[in-house]
This record gives structure tokens, C-alpha cells and sequence, in this order.
């Protein structure tokens, strides 16, 4: 077998492209897909054929990771989708503006402060809990196709 | 309400106050029907029910109230009341209810309210059984004598009817499967029907039998319904009803030493069993039946009666399904099926006698074939017909196979094979003829008579020799076949433009033709030596016309056809294996065994056909013009169920020269041709070259069949799967170039990361497989190093990277990252000892990486998840073998990762704001902890079972210690929410029980934090709904109680501090561990619900934390006395207490005696106190 010819090379140029094309036949549930331009988690795929003998095409139910709206989509599996790229990054919780704006210090020392808290009351009353009680609150930013959303927080401790 | 008035048992009557509640139940019987104010009226008819003693106040309503309803309700009161109160009523009052009952009957015989009528009889029934056990034989006697009276002597017809349905109810209130609770031990209804069995069914049966006999004169004598008809049919559905009772008289001779014991066990099952899916049960009265049932002409009598109903079916009051004739062909069929000892032991001929008489009776309902159906096409009713077909498969069940096909010869010049076979043509011709109606009587007749063939077919196959079947029945079950193929073929170029989602899944229509396919399959085996030529005759055509109609025509309607064919060829040519390696069917091996040369063989000439029909989906052009998908998936569907068979097969060499001496020549000629066919795509002859054709279609699908996961699904798992799971496949596999070329596409190239990530998985397992293929472990494990080396260093590589944290979540990234993953998995399960080397080598390669992705992907849960099971999978297959360094090596791996895991994951809140994916994110939790624990079990296995050459403890690792540390950092992680999951809860405490069972010294050790999490846990366990999950609590817990008294008893410290109570300085009382499980394992054992199955273990549990904490418990017995105020209840509890602890001579030592001991003693203690303590 031979090693060199096929190198698994990535056009690797970090944040360049905000989707890839991936083949739907490969989206599994869980997965990510863009449907009717939006980011999307994949949370049901069915398969069927077009006529008896005709080709395989997917049948995607997926959910709006910012929105949580539901969207389906069928694709022939064969086809390519686009697919998003959805990024998670940790930030250290520094402050809460009074107008609802956060401020997060990133990995190289500055502040990130263009992000709103997040609308998940649960989430939104954990992070102000913890903030006022003085804990050291990390918490995790996802982004894809031009958005930003806090989407989780940890708790590493009181300082 | 009036309920007072209901309790006059012993009173004199009062007028007055019977009227009122007469009048109280008729208003509720009103205001109900009227729906006024129901629930006051429920109240007022319950109060009835449940009042003590209402029997006058019922009596009393029952003969005079005018409303239906109102008696119904009455008659109903004093079967509750009678029930309830059977204990207490004397005995003279319990008979003269039922002779109440009986006289209300006869009394009010013909009357139009009938349900009253058939309640009361039901609850005469009901009552009757209640007394069985206690009525004298006299007393019953008197019973039965009026009824005899009634339904044989009276020649009234409506006493007649009151008398045969008064029996009706009796026979199904015996009859265990149709009788009415009455809060009864089983034995009990066991012992009534055994009774009535005995001593007086035949009897009814009799009485029935004459009833009906007298009135039939006067029915086929008469040209309109007479009253005697309702007689006639009443006692017919009787004498079907007896029959249908499950006799017993069959094997009591063998089981009556065991009587008593299984009462339910009935012998039908297991015959039901034997015959598969048909309905027909099997009637075996016994041979006290005999001269009832066979010798006295009844059944001809029967079927005079039937034929001149028959003739009477233009009059007025007759046509084919009334009543009467209903009954009367539901008997006929019921006659069918009598089978067993009634019958004298003359080798079969009066049951063939009497087979052939019923016979010639159904014929007539039968035949001729064509003109029935078009009868029934032209609006005659079709139950005639059907139930010829079942009293045609009651026959095929009950007598050998050519005893059925000889029935007919005595009345026709044909057998019966020859009828049935032209029947079911006619019926299939009808199915073709309406293929778009659903469900018609024609399906159920189709159903029916393929039943009877497997019925048949399947008696055949188990007495083994098929040339016995005679050249006419070979001959009508090929004809069968042939028209069955075509009205298949026919509905699928029907169906081919038809666009139904059921039938798109190959694995659903299969699944819904299998069982219908492999009764064709029988009868085409049944004449494979016509049927298999006929089945290559019409594939050629089909190839053929496809090839002719390229290009100009639309091929749907042939490719469907084809499909159709692939998959009838599969059944008849090879059966499914399900696991085990399937031989070539009886039928087929035991035929041709006239050809000599292998390649004119039938069954070759067929394979060869479909397999270089299969070849020319290798030509792309041939490929997208012809082989859609969808064929596509059949032709991958035969061959993995036809290489299974045919290919390589494993008897080939051997018994080829063994014992020919002693054959005959035919014998020798059939042998021979046997192994003509079994060698000719063996492994020295044209198995190689086949192989090879399928290797090289399956790369086809794989690569040039994008997207089609149906498809590739069945390449990976059905066809590539089974062939590596073979030996002698395998050895011949690695040396194929196309077996190379797809090893070489899978690990060095782009195109297979196309594949749905699962299929990825099950190749590279499937490849890593037939390593064992090779000659020599060098070599295998050479293979697979080839196999994962490229993979591995990609991912190596990968980790690497500079800027691989912010690359890492990139689409295309994530995509190679999980399918590679997922194919090391594949590798890893296939873990065997020869190439454990190679795979230790891959996993130890990628141990730096995993850590790596598990950081950059904590947030992508289906990575992680991955990561996991890769690694459970690896250890898995790994740890067993790995030397004391490569165990410390793999060890200190896991724990990083364990920690690694935990460091992220705790913590954490996630929200979502949809549901669905909140769900989703538990669930994914969940299935990582599982991992997780399935990780730490496996690497207890190394204290189990070791083939390292020298000690672990050399490099300083101790399994117990790595496990409990795992179980400490996964612990935390473990909500209550989590363990909710039953899967995950179970693998937790076994895992937690297993270690505290093996090494409760190591929990000594334990830092404060960690036990006091252990117990908690264990505490949580105890009290879990799941009697499983309690019971492995328990365990654990008899072993730490054990575990501490035996080591203080050897002056050591045991659990030390943590089983010592002590103060806070606070003043609080921190209990000792032991203590506290103490009081609530008894708290449970007399307060709580559990399950019985648990006292034994709780014992196991219990005894040892008596012995540890003996003040304890004395003080908690104390408290528990003091709290009983009840003098006699304290008296009971101080001596159940006194010998829980002090009978059978229960020592204070821990050995399997004591526990023995202390087990018992926990039983009848429980027992003697419980019911008093749980009420209090």
C-alpha cells in the first residue's frame, strides 16, 4: 500500500470559509447542516428512494442552533450540503453591563465586550448568580456563519 | 337509600321494603339508560352488589320487576353476593340458589329479553362450579338430571334452548381459559375441569347430539325455517364447543404421577409450536370418545344433514350462512382435526377411513375449482370455499403426508395434492385478477391452502425422504410454483411505477414477503428439478429483454421483475443461516441425482446465471443503464444468502470417500452428485474465481453507489460480514487482488470517507477480520499495520498541527477526524489474539492525539463519544494480554483521560433553547458515562484473567486502585437524573458492587470525600425501585459489613474511622457508616414495599451489620417495642425479634452455615411480623 500519494490535506486557512460542502449521504444526526441559509443540528435524518429504482435522497430534520427553530430539507444523498462551520470558544466572565452587554477577557489578554447575555432564563440567572457571588465563571461562546451565542457556562471555582 | 332493607335473609318478608328496593334499582336502572344523574345511580346499583345477604331482595326483582335491565342487574347481585359470601351460606341455601336460578330459566323459557336469560344461566354456571368440590355426586346428579330432561326428553323448543344454553354456559365456566375469576387458587378450576372432563362432557355431548339428531328429520323435511332450526344450530354450537375443549384424558396416563404440579402446561403448545404459524388446532379427545365420535355414523348423519341444507339454500329461511349452516360446516371442520387415540392403533386406516368419508362431503364445497370461484366472482358467498380450505389443512396437519395425498384416490382418479394444487392455481389467478383490491377473500384462501402446503411439506421434510412424494404430487406442486411465479412477477411490473414508502426499504418488503416466500420456496423444493430449470428459463427472458429493450424502452417494469426473481431464487436455492453456517436444503441435495457432470447441474446453471448477470454491474455503462440501486440491493441480498450456502462450502472434503462401500448404486449416484454440486464452487474449483466477482461488486457498490446507504449497509454487513466470519473463505480472501484493492481503497484513499461513518466502521472491522486469513502471525499482523499505519499517522499528524485548536472545528476537519476514528473502532473490536500486537501498536500510536481531540472537541459531543469508544473497545480487546509495561502504559492513558473528561465536563450547564436538543444532550451524556463505566469494567478484567509474564505490581499498579480512583472521578458526574437511565444505573452498581466485593480493603483507604460519596450511592441503591439494582446494594453492602467485622474480629481497624461514630466539635453526632445502614435496612425490611425475591439478600446483608453494631441494633430493637402500645402485638414481636437472632443455632461467626441459618430465620420473621407492622 502506498503512503505518499494521498495525503489528507485540509485547505486549511482558519475562519476563511463560513460553510464546507460535505456529501449528504456522510450527515449523520448530530451533525450540522445549513438549511435555508441558517446553522443548523441535525436531529432526525430518514432516507427513501425517488420511484422505486431511482436514487437515495435524505430527509433532514434539523434544529436552528441559534433560533431553535425547526427546519427540514430533503437532499438526494448523493448531492453535496453545506455544511457550517460552528466554533466553540471559552472566555473568562469579567463584568455585566447594566444593558445587558458582557464583557470576556480572551485567550490573549483582551476584552471581547459585543456579546449580549444570553435569552435562556435558566442559563441568564445561573450567570448572574454566580457573577454577583463572585465566582470565577467561564463560559462558552459558540459562533457560525457570522453569529455569536453564549451557549453554556462552568464554574471553575470561587476566586 | 334503602340499603338496610337488602339484609333479610332469615326475616320474614316484607313487602314493603322489597318493593322499594325494587322500585330504588329500576329508577337507577332508568336514569342511567336516560344518562340523568349516573353517578348516584351507579351508587345505588353498587350498594345492591355489595350489601350483605341481598339474595331475597334479587329474587324478588328477578320475578317481578317489569324492567329487563333492572333483573339483569339483580341476577348479577346474587352471583357477586353468592361469591363473596359462599363460606358463610349454609349449604342447603346454596343449592336452592341454583335451583332458583334454573327454575327462573325454564319458567321464563322463550322469553324475548334473552341476556337476561343467558345471565342467569350464566350465573347458575357460576354457582354450580363454586360448589363443584362440595356437592355430592347425588346432588349433582338431581342438577343434571333436569337439564337432561330439558334438552333431550322435552321436545319443546324453547326448553330444548334454556337447557343447551344453561350447558354452554357450564362448559365454557369449566373451561380454564374462558371461566370467570372467582378469587380461587388455579387448582382449584384445575380440579373442575379435570371433574367435568371426566365424569359428564361426553355426556353433554351426547345430549346435544341427540337434541340435534331428533329435530333434523324435521328440517330436511320441511321447505321454510321452522323452530327447530334455532334446536339444531343451538346444539351443533355446542357439540363445537366440546370440542374445542382442551382434553386432558390424553396424557394423563403418562403424567398422572405429576398431577397437580403445572397445570397449565398444556401439550398444545408444543405441537402449535411444531406446526408453525397455522391456526389449526388439533382436537384429541381420547379413545373413550370412540364410539361418540367414529363408530356410531355421525358424521355421516352430519354431512347428510349439511348436503340437504345444501339443496335448501334457494328456499325461503335457508342460504349458505345462516346459522345452521354455519355451525354445521364450523363442526365438519372441527371433525377434521380429530386426531390422537381415539383411534385404534390399525396403522392408520380408520382414521383414513374416516378422513376420506368427511372427504367426500367437503369436496362438494370445493370443486370443481374454476366454477366455485367464478360462483363466487359472480356474488356467491365465499365461506363455503374457505372453510373446504381449512378442513383441508386440518387434514394436512393431522395425517402423514401421503395418506393425505391418497384420500382422494378413493373417490377420484387424482390425489388430493393434485386438488389442492389446481385450487390454489385457481385462487392465485383470482389474485391477479384483482391486484389492486385489498385484503379479499382470495388472500385469505391464498393463506389458507400455502399453510396447508407448508403443513405438509414441512411433515415431508421431517421424516426426511422426499422421493416418497409420487410423481403426481411432484408435478401439481410444480405447476403450483409456476403459476405462483408469475401472478409474483406479475404484481411486481404492476407495482413498479407504484411509489409506496413500505415497499421502498428492501429489508421491510423482505421482511414482509419471507414468510410467504419460504412457503413458496417449499413447494418449489418440493419439485426442484422442474421448478429450478423454470426459474433459469425466466431470468434468462428477463436478462434477455432487458438487453433487447436498452435504450428504447423504460426497463422499470423488467428491473422490478428481476428483483422479484432475485429474491423467490434466494429462498428456493438457500436457506437463511441466522448465525449458523446453512447446508444446502434436503430437498435439493437429495434431487438430480441423475446429473453427472457438475456443470449441468440445475442449481449451477442457475447460480451461474445470476452471478454473471451480477458481473455486468462491474461495466459502468451496463451499470447505469440497468442496475439501479434498488436491484442493486437484491442482487447483494442473494449472493450473501446464496455464498453462504453454496460457496466454499465446508463439507466439501470431507465424507467423499468415507463408507462408499457400502452404498448402493443409487445411493452412490446421489452422493456423487451431491458432492458434484458441493464442490463446484468450492475451493478447488470455481470458488476462487467467484469470490473474487463478488469482492469486486462489493468495492462497485461501495465506491460508485454514492449516498446509497440501504445498499452499502448490505454490503458491509450482510455480504462482506459473512463472508470473513468463514474460515476457508478468509484463507483464500487475502490472496485475492480485489481483496487488496479494497483494503487499499479503504485505508489509503479519499473516495470510502464517502460512506455513512457505521459502514466505515464495519469494514474496517470486516478488513482487520481476515488478518486471520493470512499464514503466519507475522504476516497478519503486518496486514494490519498496513491497514491502520496510514490512519494512525494522519491523526498524529493532525494533532500536531500548530493551529490544529482552531482548524479542529472546521467541517471538513471534524468529518475525517470522526470517520477515522470510527474506523480505528472497527479495527479495535476486531481484536484477536494473533494480531493483538498490531492493534496494541495502533492504539499506543494515538494515545497522544485522543487526548489531544478530547480537548479541542470537549464541546462536539459526537467526538467524544467517539474518542470513548474507541478506547473502551481497544481496551477491551487489549487488556487481557498486555505485559505488566504496556498495562501501566494503557492504564495511565485511561486515567488521563478520565480526568481529562471529568475536568470538562463538571460543572458544566449547557442550555439549549430547544427541547429536542436538550434531550439529545442528556442522552449524549448518558452515553458517555456508560462508556466511561464500560471502560473502568473492562479494565477490572485484568485481575481476572492476566497472560502478562511477570506481575503488574513490578511497575507499581495496582488495577484496584486505578478502578476505584476511576470510579472516583466518574462518580461526580453521576446525577440522580442520570442514573434514571436503567442501562447506565445497572452498570454503575455492578460495577460498584464488584469492587466492593473484591476489594472492600481498598475503600478503607478511601479519603472521607470519596467514601462518604460510596455511601450515599450505596444508601440511594437500597432504596432504587429496581429490584436489581437493591439487590446488588446489598451485596455491596455484605461485604463491607463482613469485610469490617472480620478484620476487627482479627483485632485490625476495619473501615477505622469511617465506621466509627463520633462528635463534631459542633456537638452534632457524625454516625458511623455501619450504623446508619443498619437502621434503615430494617427500617426497610418491616416498613417498606419490596419485593420477596430480595428478603435473602437483605439477610445476607443484614446479619453481618448485626454483628458489627450489636449495641445498635439492641437499642433499636428497644425503640421498636417500646412504640408497640398493641400488648399482644408486643408479645409477638419480642418473640419473633427473640429468634430472629437466637434460633437455629446461629453463631456470631460469618460462614455460609450462618448465612444459611440467618436467611431462614429473616423469612418467618417477616413473615410472623410484617403484616402487623406495615398496617400500623
Amino acid at each position: 500500500m502506498s503512503d505518499e500519494e494521498h495525503q489528507f490535506e485540509s485547505k486549511a486557512d482558519a475562519g476563511a470559509s463560513k460553510t464546507y460542502p460535505q456529501q449528504a449521504g456522510t450527515i449523520r444526526k448530530n451533525g450540522y447542516i445549513v438549511i435555508k441559509g441558517r446553522p443548523c443540528k441535525v436531529v432526525e435524518v430518514s432516507t427513501s428512494k425517488t420511484g422505486k429504482h431511482g436514487h437515495a435522497k435524505c430527509h433532514f430534520v434539523a434544529i436552528d442552533i441559534f433560533t431553535a427553530k425547526k427546519l427540514e430539507d430533503i437532499v438526494p444523498s448523493s448531492h453535496n450540503c453545506d455544511v457550517p462551520h460552528v466554533n466553540r470558544t471559552d472566555y473568562q466572565l469579567i463584568d455585566i453591563s447594566e444593558d445587558g452587554f458582557v464583557s470576556l477577557l480572551t485567550e490573549n489578554g483582551n476584552t471581547k465586550d459585543d456579546l449580549k447575555l444570553p435569552t435562556d432564563e435558566n442559563l441568564l440567572a445561573q450567570i448572574k448568580a454566580g457573577f454577583e457571588e463572585g465566582k470565577d465563571l467561564v463560559v462558552s461562546v459558540m459562533s457560525a456563519m457570522g453569529e455569536e451565542q453564549i451557549c453554556a457556562l462552568k464554574d471553575i471555582g470561587p476566586k | 337509600m334503602h340499603q338496610a332493607g337488602y339484609n333479610q335473609n332469615c326475616a320474614p318478608p316484607d313487602m314493603a321494603k322489597l318493593q322499594a328496593t325494587m322500585r330504588a334499582i329500576e329508577l337507577a336502572c332508568s336514569s342511567i339508560q336516560m344518562h340523568a344523574n349516573p353517578s348516584a345511580a351507579e351508587a345505588t346499583i353498587l350498594s345492591l352488589n355489595q350489601s350483605p345477604q341481598p339474595y331475597q331482595a334479587c329474587q324478588f326483582i328477578l320475578e317481578n320487576s317489569q324492567l329487563a335491565n333492572a333483573r339483569f342487574l339483580a341476577a348479577g347481585a346474587i352471583r357477586d353476593a353468592a361469591i363473596r359470601e359462599w363460606a358463610f351460606l349454609e349449604a342447603d341455601y346454596k343449592k336452592s340458589l341454583i335451583r332458583f336460578c334454573w327454575l327462573f330459566i325454564m319458567k321464563h323459557a322463550g322469553s324475548p329479553e334473552g341476556y337476561v336469560q343467558s345471565k342467569v344461566a350464566s350465573v347458575a354456571a357460576q354457582l354450580l362450579k363454586r360448589g363443584w368440590l362440595d356437592f355430592t355426586v347425588a346432588e349433582k346428579e338431581a342438577i343434571f338430571l333436569e337439564v337432561k330432561q330439558a334438552v333431550t326428553g322435552s321436545h319443546i323448543v324453547d326448553v330444548q334452548l334454556v337447557g343447551i344454553n344453561f350447558l354452554e354456559s357450564l362448559v365454557s365456566e369449566f373451561s380454564p381459559s374462558t371461566s370467570t375469576a372467582m378469587g380461587l387458587p388455579r387448582e382449584f378450576h384445575e380440579q373442575c375441569r379435570t371433574s367435568l372432563e371426566m365424569d359428564y362432557i361426553k355426556e353433554f355431548y351426547c345430549w346435544a347430539q341427540y337434541a340435534a339428531l331428533n329435530v333434523s328429520h324435521r328440517i330436511t323435511g320441511s321447505d321454510t325455517a321452522i323452530p327447530e332450526v334455532k334446536v339444531c344450530s343451538a346444539a351443533l354450537r355446542l357439540m363445537l364447543q366440546i370440542l374445542n375443549w382442551d382434553f386432558r384424558a390424553k396424557k394423563k396416563a403418562v403424567e398422572s404421577s405429576k398431577r397437580g404440579l403445572d397445570v397449565y402446561c398444556g401439550e398444545i403448545k408444543q405441537e402449535s409450536n411444531f406446526l408453525g404459524r397455522s391456526e389449526c388446532i388439533l382436537v384429541q379427545p381420547g379413545s373413550s370418545w370412540c364410539d361418540v365420535l367414529i363408530s356410531s355414523g355421525h358424521v355421516g348423519w352430519l354431512l347428510n344433514l349439511y348436503g340437504a341444507l345444501r339443496k335448501k339454500f334457494s328456499c325461503e329461511g335457508y342460504w349458505i350462512d345462516c346459522p345452521l349452516a354455519v355451525s354445521a360446516r364450523k363442526l365438519i371442520v372441527q371433525f377434521c382435526s380429530i386426531t390422537g387415540t381415539i383411534f385404534p392403533s390399525d396403522s392408520g386406516y380408520m382414521h383414513g377411513q374416516y378422513l376420506v368419508q368427511l372427504l367426500s362431503g367437503i369436496i362438494q364445497w370445493i370443486e370443481p375449482p374454476d366454477a366455485v370461484l367464478k360462483a363466487i366472482e359472480c356474488g356467491r358467498s365465499e365461506s363455503e370455499l374457505l372453510d373446504g380450505c381449512r378442513a383441508l389443512l386440518s387434514m394436512a396437519t393431522v395425517s402423514k403426508p401421503l395418506v393425505f395425498d391418497q384420500l382422494l384416490k378413493s373417490l377420484r382418479p387424482y390425489g388430493t395434492l393434485t386438488l389442492l394444487s389446481v385450487l390454489m392455481s385457481e385462487v392465485i389467478k383470482c389474485l391477479m385478477e384483482n391486484l389492486s383490491e385489498e385484503e379479499t377473500w382470495s388472500w385469505v384462501a391464498r393463506d389458507i391452502l400455502l399453510d396447508t402446503w407448508t403443513a405438509f411439506l414441512m411433515h415431508l421434510d421431517g421424516s426426511g425422504h422426499n422421493d416418497m412424494l409420487p410423481a403426481e404430487g411432484i408435478s401439481a406442486a410444480s405447476n403450483l410454483f409456476a403459476i405462483i411465479v408469475q401472478s409474483e412477477l406479475k404484481a411486481a411490473s404492476t407495482s413498479a411505477f407504484s411509489d409506496e414508502n413500505e415497499y421502498d426499504n428492501l429489508h421491510a418488503s423482505i421482511a414482509a414477503m419471507d414468510e410467504r416466500l419460504s412457503s413458496y420456496a417449499l413447494i418449489a423444493r418440493a419439485a426442484s428439478s422442474a421448478t429450478i430449470p423454470f426459474l433459469t428459463t425466466l431470468f434468462s427472458e428477463c436478462v434477455t429483454r432487458l438487453h433487447q429493450g436498452r435504450g428504447t424502452s423504460d426497463p422499470t417494469e423488467t428491473l422490478e421483475e428481476l428483483y422479484s426473481l432475485l429474491l423467490i431464487a434466494g429462498h428456493v436455492l438457500a436457506d437463511e443461516g441466522q448465525g449458523e453456517t446453512p447446508l444446502v436444503p434436503k430437498d435439493i441435495q437429495a434431487q438430480f441425482t441423475d446429473v453427472v457432470d457438475a456443470d449441468k447441474h440445475p442449481v449451477v446453471i442457475l447460480s451461474g446465471s445470476i452471478i454473471r448477470f451480477a458481473e455486468q454491474s462491474l461495466d459502468p455503462e451496463m451499470r447505469t443503464s440497468f442496475f439501479s440501486p434498488r436491484l442493486m440491493e437484491a442482487v447483494i441480498w442473494f449472493l450473501a444468502r446464496w455464498s453462504s450456502t453454496y460457496l466454499m462450502p465446508p463439507e466439501e472434503n470431507k465424507g467423499n470417500k468415507s463408507g462408499c462401500e457400502n452404498y448402493s448404486n443409487a445411493q452412490l449416484r446421489s452422493e456423487h452428485s451431491k458432492n458434484a454440486l458441493l464442490s463446484f464452487f468450492g475451493e478447488y474449483n470455481q470458488g476462487k474465481l467467484v469470490l473474487d466477482i463478488i469482492i469486486r461488486i462489493s468495492l462497485t457498490t461501495l465506491v460508485s453507489y454514492p449516498g446509497e446507504k440501504d445498499l452499502q449497509g448490505l454490503t458491509c454487513y450482510q455480504l462482506l460480514h459473512g463472508l470473513v466470519r468463514r474460515k476457508n473463505v478468509i484463507a483464500h480472501l487475502v490472496s485475492l487482488d480485489s481483496w487488496r484493492d479494497l483494503a487499499n481503497v479503504f485505508a489509503n484513499e479519499r473516495g470510502l470517507f464517502s460512506l455513512n461513518a457505521t459502514h466505515q466502521r464495519s469494514l474496517a472491522e470486516t478488513l482487520a477480520l481476515s488478518a486471520s486469513g493470512m499464514k503466519t502471525s507475522e504476516a497478519s499482523n503486518e496486514y494490519i499495520k498496513s491497514l491502520t499505519s496510514h490512519m494512525t499517522a494522519n491523526l498524529v499528524a493532525l494533532s500536531c498541527k500548530n493551529d490544529f485548536k482552531n482548524i479542529a472545528q472546521q467541517p471538513d476537519i471534524l468529518l475525517l477526524v470522526s470517520c477515522l476514528l470510527e474506523r480505528l473502532r472497527g479495527v479495535a473490536s476486531a481484536s484477536e489474539p494473533r494480531i493483538q500486537k498490531a492493534i496494541y501498536e495502533m492504539g499506543f500510536t494515538v494515545m497522544n492525539p485522543i487526548l489531544i481531540f478530547l480537548e479541542a472537541y470537549k464541546h462536539e459531543s459526537v467526538v467524544v463519544y467517539l474518542l470513548l469508544k474507541f478506547v473502551v473497545h481497544w481496551v477491551d480487546g487489549q487488556i487481557i494480554y498486555l505485559e505488566a509495561r504496556e498495562t501501566a502504559a494503557a492504564v495511565d492513558f485511561c486515567m488521563r483521560l478520565l480526568r481529562l473528561y471529568s475536568s470538562h465536563n463538571i460543572g458544566k450547564i449547557s442550555v439549549s433553547l430547544s427541547n429536542s436538543l436538550r434531550s439529545e444532550a442528556d442522552t449524549e451524556r448518558y452515553k458517555d458515562l456508560r462508556a466511561l463505566l464500560q471502560l473502568l469494567a473492562n479494565l477490572c478484567s485484568k485481575d481476572l484473567v492476566d497472560f502478562a509474564s511477570e506481575p503488574l505490581e513490578a511497575y507499581g499498579v495496582s488495577i484496584s486502585q486505578v478502578v476505584f480512583m476511576g470510579l472516583h472521578i466518574v462518580t461526580p458526574l453521576i446525577t440522580s437524573e442520570l442514573l434514571k437511565y436503567p442501562k447506565l444505573c445497572h452498570s454503575y452498581f455492578s460495577l460498584l458492587s464488584h469492587m466492593l466485593e473484591v476489594y472492600p480493603e481498598i475503600v478503607a483507604q478511601l479519603n472521607n470525600e470519596a467514601f462518604v460519596h460510596i455511601a450515599e450511592t450505596l444508601d440511594f441503591g437500597l432504596h432504587h425501585q429496581d429490584g436489581e439494582v437493591v439487590d446488588l446494594s446489598l451485596r455491596a453492602l455484605k461485604a463491607l459489613a463482613s469485610y469490617h467485622y472480620k478484620e476487627k474480629g482479627m483485632g485490625k481497624v476495619g473501615l477505622g474511622s469511617h465506621a466509627t461514630s463520633y462528635k463534631h466539635p459542633g456537638g452534632k453526632v457524625q454516625e458511623g457508616v455501619l450504623s446508619r445502614f443498619l437502621c434503615s435496612l430494617l427500617h426497610l425490611l418491616l416498613f417498606e414495599d419490596y419485593s420477596n425475591d430480595l428478603v435473602s439478600s437483605a439477610a445476607d446483608a443484614l446479619f453481618p451489620l448485626v454483628l458489627c453494631e450489636q449495641s445498635v441494633y439492641q437499642n433499636l430493637v428497644n425503640e421498636l417495642l417500646e412504640r408497640q402500645a398493641n400488648q399482644m402485638f408486643r408479645l409477638r414481636l419480642t418473640n419473633a425479634l427473640q429468634s430472629l437472632t437466637n434460633s437455629n443455632n446461629l453463631s456470631t461467626t460469618l460462614d455460609r452455615v450462618n448465612f444459611q441459618r440467618f436467611r431462614k430465620n429473616l423469612h418467618s420473621f417477616l413473615i410472623e411480623v410484617r403484616g402487623f407492622l406495615q398496617t400500623i
